[in-house]
């Protein structure tokens, strides 16, 4: 049968998506919606290469438009603003209206924006495109001291390029450690250390109070009274799912698109997949959402499938990675439910892992080094615990032993 | 093909079945892995950014990069997963007198 497939969100999740669903249909019209006037594109570089000038815009496409082209999956470049699910259509704002048989919908994540009291809106920079990206990499050229509002992952990684840019950086941080309770306090003072020793300036444990302009520069002050000057500010505080538009209608909404194993939504013939839905994981047992490269891709391809008409779970052990100076982050699993924590290595040269286990079993773990010295290990971890594996325990906490010695038992 | 293009690379035990070992030669670096069925090379600096293979995982024929999880066909180079998309150079290998050598050219 011949159907209209729209996916709205022209980023990884619905890219991988549209490809999956001809791969497995080639009959049926493929459209994506997306309100960012390029093909979809890789965004992890943003931070870290395109700043760096190591990657140009053109090397971050996923696929050229001749691949679409071939695949006869059709992208249009528009911004949707309203949706009428029981009539199965669309509305954009220039009033096209397009109507669908089934709906991806894969809007991925926005920035949460600082609530500032003045008028300095247009003076805060976030990054999560590539039109941000492009200007955050102009201006910085002519600015020397610069000041990063949040330590998570995306905030680090600036701080990382622009210090690297020979920049003078500030990083200022509400909590009492970088990158969240989630990441273990051991592992956040290890890349702090990094930090520092590129000659970042590291605050932790401070609220912004005020910010104000003064002629071109600003001045920041922290609820200890202390004012930071600096010449330009970006903030990494934090993103949301991008679900305004379905606010008033009945899609369930839980800190994202609930969706369930099978990328299904609350209402039939609605998919949701990637950084806006908060999906059933049948290995966890539990709903999540995550903003992560690998399961954009993965999520989108399950989508893909059951959109298709190919009844397919998503089973995906969630993997994400960071890469600050010359350290690779990575954590697989969920780190938040445990009853046990092991540790493996402590020398960041060597890499050093922590893994999360509830009855002897592995179900998550986060590990950084020296780029290259963690992959293998969380590697065969994602592995384990899939494999739901009961552990050897010494293995695990031993450097000096090979980790595959528990996949081959 | 001129005879001294091959270059040994150590011996046949050195390497363990499913596993790899780096190769320096010059100012490049190499990759030569033991499978199953044999001995295969390939570059050792992963295409998507430059990291050394040789921290990698291999997986039947496909090794994993440790930095982003770009996997590569070992046999024939070919960029199998995303974020790696440009195909790993691969090099011929034989074994000659329980010694390994590949050929560079
Ligand atoms: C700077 C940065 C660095 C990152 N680094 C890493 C990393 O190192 N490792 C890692 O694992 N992950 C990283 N990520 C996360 C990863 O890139 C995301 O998880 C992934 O892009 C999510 O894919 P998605 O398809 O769900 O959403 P997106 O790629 O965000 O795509 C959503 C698209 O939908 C469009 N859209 C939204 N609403 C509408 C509408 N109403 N009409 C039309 N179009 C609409 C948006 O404009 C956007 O183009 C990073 C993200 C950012 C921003
Ligand atoms: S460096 Fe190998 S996949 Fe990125």
């Amino acid at each position: 049968m011949k159907n209209n497939i729209i996916i709205l969100g022209g980023g990884q999740a619905g890219i991988y998506a549209a490809r999956e669903i001809r791969q497995n249909d080639s009959k049926s019209n493929i459209k994506i919606l997306g309100e960012e006037n390029l093909l979809p594109y890789e965004r992890p570089p943003l931070s870290k290469d395109f700043l760096l000038d190591k990657k140009k815009a053109e090397d971050l496409y996923f696929h050229s438009s001749d691949v679409l082209k071939n695949e006869n999956i059709e992208f249009e470049n528009i911004s949707i603003n309203k949706v009428d699910f029981e009539n199965k259509k669309l509305f954009a704002k220039n009033d096209n209206v397009y109507s669908y048989d089934s709906l991806l919908i894969s809007t991925g994540s926005e920035n949460k924006k600082l609530t500032l009291d003045n008028n300095l809106k247009n003076d805060i920079y976030y990054l999560r495109n590539l039109e941000e990206a492009k200007k955050i990499k102009e201006i910085v050229s002519n600015k020397n001291k610069i000041t990063i509002i949040g330590g998570g992952f995306i905030g680090l990684e600036i701080a990382s390029s622009l210090s690297q840019l020979q920049k003078k950086v500030i990083v200022i941080e509400i909590g009492n450690q970088l990158m969240g309770r989630i990441i273990p306090k051991q592992i956040a003072d290890l890349v702090q250390n990094t930090h520092i020793e590129h000659g970042n300036e590291i605050i932790l444990n401070k609220q912004i109070e005020k910010i104000t302009k003064k002629n071109d520069d600003y001045e920041i002050l922290l609820n200890d009274n202390s004012l930071i000057e600096t010449d330009f500010i970006i903030a990494g505080i934090g993103s949301t799912p991008t679900v305004k538009l379905f606010e008033n209608t009945n899609l369930k909404l839980d800190n994202g698109i609930v969706t369930n194993q099978f990328c299904e939504t609350s209402i039939k013939d609605v998919y949701a997949a990637g950084d806006v839905s908060n999906f059933y994981h049948p290995f966890y047992e539990r709903n999540m959402r995550l903003e992560s490269y690998q399961h954009a891709q993965n999520h989108g391809i399950c989508a893909g499938k059951n959109i298709a008409g190919v009844k397919t779970e998503y089973t995906s052990i969630p993997w994400m990675w960071s890469d600050q100076f010359n350290l690779n982050l990575q954590l697989t699993g969920i780190c938040d439910e445990y009853d046990e924590i092991i540790e493996r290595g402590n020398d960041i040269n060597n890499g050093v892992i922590y893994f999360f286990l509830k009855n002897n079993k592995i179900r998550g773990a986060c590990g950084v080094g020296i780029i290259g010295k963690v992959g293998r290990d969380i590697r065969i971890t994602s592995k384990l615990t899939e494999k739901d594996t009961i552990v050897d325990k010494q293995i695990l906490s031993d450097q000096n032993l090979k980790l595959n010695k528990l996949i081959q038992k | 093909m001129s005879e001294e293009n091959w270059i040994e690379v150590g011996s046949t035990d050195s390497i363990e079945e499913e596993d790899l070992i780096r190769f320096d030669h010059q100012d490049k670096t190499f990759c030569v892995y033991k499978l199953t069925d044999g001995f295969y090379a390939t570059d050792g600096i992963c295409t998507h950014e430059a990291v050394h293979l040789e921290d990698g995982l291999v997986m039947d024929d496909e090794i994993e990069c440790p930095m982003h999880q770009g996997i590569f066909n070992i046999k024939s180079g070919e960029a199998l997963s995303p974020p790696a998309c440009e195909d790993l150079k691969t090099y011929p290998v034989k074994v000659d007198n329980d010694k390994i050598f590949i050929k560079i050219d």
